[in-house]
């Protein structure tokens, strides 16, 4: 049987549909490959141990002559702050070590439905919190490319499994960043979708008014048909609008489109990132784009604040919830009071994640909330104006995805506000709510670089249009090294 | 200023036991994190309404409740005679 690892996801649903190969043996090859190399990246947290049967069912369900959906077969990882029914859910955290859900979330009963092959739970950091998925109870994911460097994060195993071809796609969430940063340091292809577009219902929440599920893929085509699968309306989740007809997105190049290159955080940039960034641009300028620098005005250099600010001050107030009493690890309350029990089982929550809901709570204490959280949702009301009227103008604007390359793991892990930082370019997305995407733009020294494009809200197929022309035009390596 | 007993207080208000080698850590990096937060003072914002929630996107259903299919006691660690066990009132 040859290798059916590197296939893309469409080659993969007709190569089933067709006969040409099982979806029992393809799942095989993607578990064997997970054994060879997941010691090494450590992107699953927990295995599917019922993957191959699903298969086996759908092989049978194709062999009886019925229809199958439109990822029948196909391998997914889900990050693990995504709720699975009967299968762990972690979030990286001692906090919920045993938590089985009782339930799916929206985005998983839709794999399913569309005969999805659920592989995995991916590995994170703790509750979503970080860019390097060092903070994980089970340790850091490696990065496929060189597995001294951090896999970015915090869906570090959902970019990693991806790349180190552990799955066909996978599922992450993005907070600030969260998709695109790891897509970008592992070169693959993240979306961040419109706030609102997919539902957030068994997404433990970590900042609801900013996180988003999205896909992570080998390519742009993968991503597009895992959005088609997940992307809509969801009574159970109030933000994605009314039911009606659901988004289908294709998978087209784009022609004409106007491009806009955010100027200052472009040279700001590492400088062979912003090399690689430049040479983008004039790819789009000799594939018939209307290519522009432009300069944003002064309220993006207060986006990171704001952002920190509002994602603490959620965290705070969601962790709240975890009090070990209805779930959580296994820790009897005999014999304590109310308080100590909460202080003693609370204080298992990991140094990040610590340190996010203290200055979450004295962000939002009444002495400091004009200080910070109003101001902070101030300048999330300028930056929602200010790129408003940049979409009158421009298709997609771009920037690099990460300002910096891939670094090694524990370099900048004494030193949170420095891991802040790297979140700079991809924190609006979220301000803003508006649809952002990473695609790999090439490589320095081996370590990848990622171009992101970002759209007005609800404009997720001008991005496919754009990154699907860049893709075709930069032929970048299928899979990684591994 | 951010010392020990501010890190503490803030520590009990979020119900989280800390050690003493935590809030040593904890008092420079928040100092320096919060630090970072403060450039937003330098901004004029009096003219500028803040984001209240995300009511572009945001169309209520009819607020009918539903069942949950399923058990969720299943998940609690501690029970007791059909009961899930907490600590006691103080």
């Amino acid at each position: 049987m040859s290798n059916l690892l590197n296939l893309t996801v469409p080659q993969i649903v007709t190569g089933i549909k067709n006969m040409d190969f099982s979806a029992e043996e393809y799942v095989s090859q993607v578990l064997a490959k997970i054994r060879k190399v997941d010691l090494e990246i450590n992107a699953y947290i927990t295995l599917n141990e019922r993957a191959l049967e699903a298969a086996a069912s759908i092989d049978k369900r194709i062999r009886m002559g019925e229809n199958v959906g439109s990822l029948a077969g196909v391998s997914v990882g889900i990050k693990d702050n995504i709720c699975t029914k009967g299968l762990k859910t972690t979030c990286a955290s001692k906090m919920l070590e045993d938590y089985v859900p009782p339930y799916d979330a929206t985005v998983v009963e839709r794999l399913k439905n569309n005969d999805a092959i659920l592989i995995g739970k991916l590995n994170l950091d703790e509750f979503a919190m970080g860019s390097t998925t060092e903070y994980s109870v089970f340790g850091p994911t490696h990065n496929p490319w060189n597995i001294e460097y951090v896999a970015g994060g915090s869906s570090g195993g959902s970019a990693a499994s991806v790349a180190a071809l552990e799955c066909a796609v996978s599922l992450g969430s993005d907070t600030g960043g969260s998709i695109r940063c790891p897509a970008s340091f592992c070169s693959v292809v993240g979306l961040k979708p419109t706030y609102g577009r997919v539902s957030r219902f068994g997404l433990v929440s970590y900042a609801n008014s900013l996180e988003q599920i999205g896909p992570i893929g080998k390519n742009v085509s993968d991503v597009v048909m895992v959005m088609n699968a997940i992307a809509g309306s969801d009574e159970k989740d109030h933000t994605t609008g009314p039911l009606g007809a659901e988004p289908k997105y294709s998978l087209k190049s784009g022609q004409n489109l106007r491009v806009g290159l955010i100027k200052k955080v472009t040279e700001e940039a590492d400088p062979d990132v912003s090399k690689c960034i430049y040479d983008a641009m004039e790819l789009f300028a000799n594939s018939g784009c209307k290519c522009e620098e432009i300069s944003l005005a002064s309220s993006l250099q207060y986006a990171l604040s704001s952002y920190y600010t509002i994602a603490m001050a959620e965290a705070s107030s969601n962790l709240s919830r975890y009090d070990n009493v209805r779930y959580g690890f296994d820790m009897s309350p005999d014999g304590y009071e109310w308080n100590t029990y909460f202080m003693k089982v609370r204080s298992n929550f990991g140094e990040e994640v610590k340190r996010r809901i203290i200055v979450g709570s004295y962000v939002l204490s009444s002495a400091y909330y004009g200080k910070y959280y109003l101001k902070a949702q101030k300048v999330r009301s300028m930056l929602i104006e200010e790129f408003k009227l940049l979409f009158k103008k421009f298709d997609v604007l771009v920037s690099p995805t990460m300002p910096i390359l891939p670094f090694k793991i524990g370099e900048k892990i004494s030193d949170p506000l420095k891991i802040y930082q790297i979140d700079v370019n991809t924190v609006v997305a979220n301000l803003t709510g508006m649809p952002a995407i990473s695609v790999p733009a090439g490589f320095s020294n081996g370590l990848p670089i990622g171009l992101q494009l970002m759209a007005d809200i609800l404009q997720e197929q001008k991005l496919f249009d754009a990154a699907a022309l860049f893709e075709e035009k930069l032929h970048p390596p299928a899979g990684s090294l591994k | 200023m951010i010392d020990t007993d501010l890190i503490k207080h803030l520590g009990f208000l979020c119900r989280l036991e800390l050690t003493d080698s935590e809030i040593s850590k904890y008092i420079s990096q928040i100092e320096e994190i919060l630090a970072y937060l403060d450039t937003l003072d330098s901004l004029t914002l009096s003219h500028v309404e803040p984001v209240r929630s995300e009511t572009s996107l945001a169309v209520l259903r009819k607020d009918n409740a539903k069942a949950f299919e399923g058990d969720v006691s299943e998940v609690a660690k501690n029970k007791k005679d059909g009961f899930i066990k907490g600590p006691r009132m103080a």
